[in-house]
């Protein structure tokens, strides 16, 4: 179930170059595929009047902070129980705020939102990262190979340093294959070069995060393969609670195009239904 | 003693003066699962045209220094499943106010019309102030011959309590609010959003699909604030004011500049809390101060200050 919850900051450390690991402690458990929607408000500042009980109304102390504005929208990295741990990279003003906390800082977290990704009865199964698109795949495999499942990460980025918490991800038993676009680890190329073996030795679905265009490769890769293939998507997001339509994606369902909310029955679609769809339409 | 919260809206009586703003919370179903909807003074739906509405393209959102830049185009179910998910919110016993948008005035009258029997809702709010579609709104509310004969056509449909949305996108924003109040209305609210536009300078392209977007969130709330003075100094008809509240010192600001009551929109997207909390603090700011209903702060601002005489702004009718 959804909530609002300040969570307390175990720890926070650079990963890579603007790439930050958040470990909060709480009872907030979520499900591989789901995200949360964090303040980056620095916790000195009251966020309303709920924080205040019985200290009565102080109009210059009782104003909450509104700058940055909105939550930002947060991919579940990792989640154990009394646990939640989230990957991020630095983009604006409001990651910079958040890569400020320290261990013992509060963080105001809404969630767990959105759909997981579905875990088929499939005895294997293909993941395929982009940069910071391993945020929620990391989870994922983790989860499926504790079901026992045969995990093949394929994981692609610009040069080495993008491919982060991969030595965590070689730790975890996953098989995990590298391709960097500058050749600097693993396969000399797009990660998609990876995903045209990978689909001749493993029979399971394709579950995949990373940049648009790396997605639509995937997807095509798999529609010519015929195997299923299930994407995570990013979209800008105001509420990230299905009320206010801005995170909408053009998908297709029974044949025709609507728009779906990426927060509410997103993040995670099946791919032939988001890249069936011109992006124009309905 | 608990400070009564009640106020009217012409005939309407609300439990309290804080409601959602439409748009910012759909049909009630997102925000029911973080608090009992029943506390609220009422409930504004989402803008409710006559056939179900795709909306505009994505990215259709887009954060801007204490604000948020929106074009959502009237994404909508219409009316026909609009009325099943108000029904439902009948259970809270609060009033339901349903915005009404369309692209022309005879779709504004067929939803009117359509739900005007319609048990489950109180009031109508007439959205002439979308920024964000071709046709209808924004250009309906910018003329006030236009407002004032869609206002009377929709008067003479319904016997529930009409109230006009005004958008700030004008010159004078008091000549379309005496247009309303002329043609019938029963009360105004205001502001919509303010239209603006974000460019993204490493694509070098808009941020928005739309181009262009409304406004709102706290970076409006002085404009809005200005805005209810002036409509509240020239026409005698209840204002719900709205525009960045998100606090109750915000919304105090605005019923101290004549508003009766108060939407609050973008804040629920940032903290879903945020009704209710108001509520609380606008309890505990009457109680402080002395105050034994929140109606007795309705316009009080607007007083002679005891150290100098006459004030600012308003109409130009004093």
């Amino acid at each position: 179930m959804t909530q609002l919850q300040r969570l307390s900051v175990r720890s926070h450390e650079q990963v890579a170059p603007g790439v930050f690991l958040l470990c909060l402690s709480g009872g907030l458990t979520a499900l591989p595929g789901q995200f949360v929607m964090v303040s980056v408000l620095p916790d000195s500042v009251p966020l309303s009047l709920r924080e205040r009980p019985g200290e009565g109304f102080e109009p210059a102390t009782a104003l909450p902070a509104c700058d940055p504005l909105l939550r930002r929208p947060l991919s579940v990295h990792d989640c154990r129980p009394g646990e939640l741990v989230l990957l991020y990279r630095v983009a604006g003003r409001g990651t910079v705020l958040l890569a400020g906390r320290k261990p013992g800082d509060s963080v105001d977290v809404l969630g767990p939102l959105g759909q997981g990704f579905p875990l088929s009865a499939s005895r294997q199964a293909i993941l395929v990262a982009g940069g910071i698109g391993v945020a929620p795949l990391f989870y994922l495999a983790r989860t499926l190979l504790e079901a026992g499942r045969e995990v093949l990460f394929l994981f692609g980025a610009g040069e080495q340093a993008g491919l982060y918490r991969r030595r965590e991800l070689a730790l975890s038993g996953a098989e995990v294959r590298l391709a960097t676009d500058d050749g600097s680890a693993g396969f000399h190329g797009p990660v998609t070069g990876l995903l045209r073996e990978a689909l001749g030795r493993n029979q399971g679905a394709v579950f995949a995060c990373g940049p648009e265009p790396m997605l639509q490769a995937v997807a095509e890769l798999c529609r010519a393969a015929e195997r299923e293939c299930i994407v995570s998507l990013e979209a800008r997001m105001a509420c990230g609670v299905g009320a206010c339509l801005g995170c909408v994606v053009p998908v297709r369902r029974h044949g025709l195009a609507v728009y779906r909310r990426t927060c509410t029955e997103g993040p995670v679609f099946r791919a032939e239904e988001v890249y069936s769809c011109n992006p124009t339409c309905p | 003693m608990q400070p009564d919260l009640s106020v009217k809206i012409g005939r309407l009586e609300l439990k309290n003066p804080v409601m959602p703003a439409s748009g910012c919370f759909g049909y009630g179903e997102e925000y029911e699962q973080f608090y009992d909807l029943g506390r609220l003074g009422a409930i504004v739906v989402k803008g409710t045209t006559a056939e179900a509405r795709p909306g505009n393209p994505a990215p259709r959102v887009a954060e801007t220094p204490a604000g948020l830049l929106n074009a959502i185009g009237l994404q909508n179910p219409g009316t026909e499943e609009a009325r099943l998910k108000i029904r439902r919110l009948a259970r809270y016993g609060v009033p339901v106010i349903v915005n009404v948008a369309g692209h022309n005035t005879a779709e504004y009258c067929s939803v009117v019309e359509a739900l005007s029997a319609e048990t489950a809702v109180a009031a109508f709010e007439i959205n002439v102030s979308c920024p964000n579609v071709a046709e209808g709104g924004l250009s309906f509310g910018t003329d006030p011959r236009t407002v004032f004969r869609l206002a009377g056509e929709l008067r003479k449909l319904t016997e529930k309590t009409l109230i006009v949305k005004l958008t700030p996108n004008v010159t004078d924003i008091t000549e379309i609010a005496r247009a309303a109040a002329e043609a019938g209305a029963d009360a105004l609210s205001l502001i919509n959003t303010l239209l603006g536009m974000a460019i993204d300078t490493r694509s070098r392209r808009p941020l928005l699909a739309n181009l262009t977007g409304g406004l709102s969130g706290p970076a409006v709330k002085p404009v809005a604030v200005r805005m209810v003075w002036q409509v509240a100094g020239c026409v005698d008809l209840p204002v719900i004011g709205m525009g960045g509240i998100c606090c109750a010192n915000d919304a105090l600001e605005f019923m101290l500049a004549g508003a009766s009551a108060v939407a609050v929109g973008t804040a629920n997207f940032s903290n879903p809390l945020v009704c209710p909390e108001i509520i609380d603090g606008l309890a505990v700011y009457c109680r402080e101060q002395g105050f034994s209903a929140v109606r007795e702060l309705v316009g009080l601002a607007r007083r002679p200050a005891a150290h100098k005489a006459g004030g600012t702004g308003g109409c130009g009718r004093k």
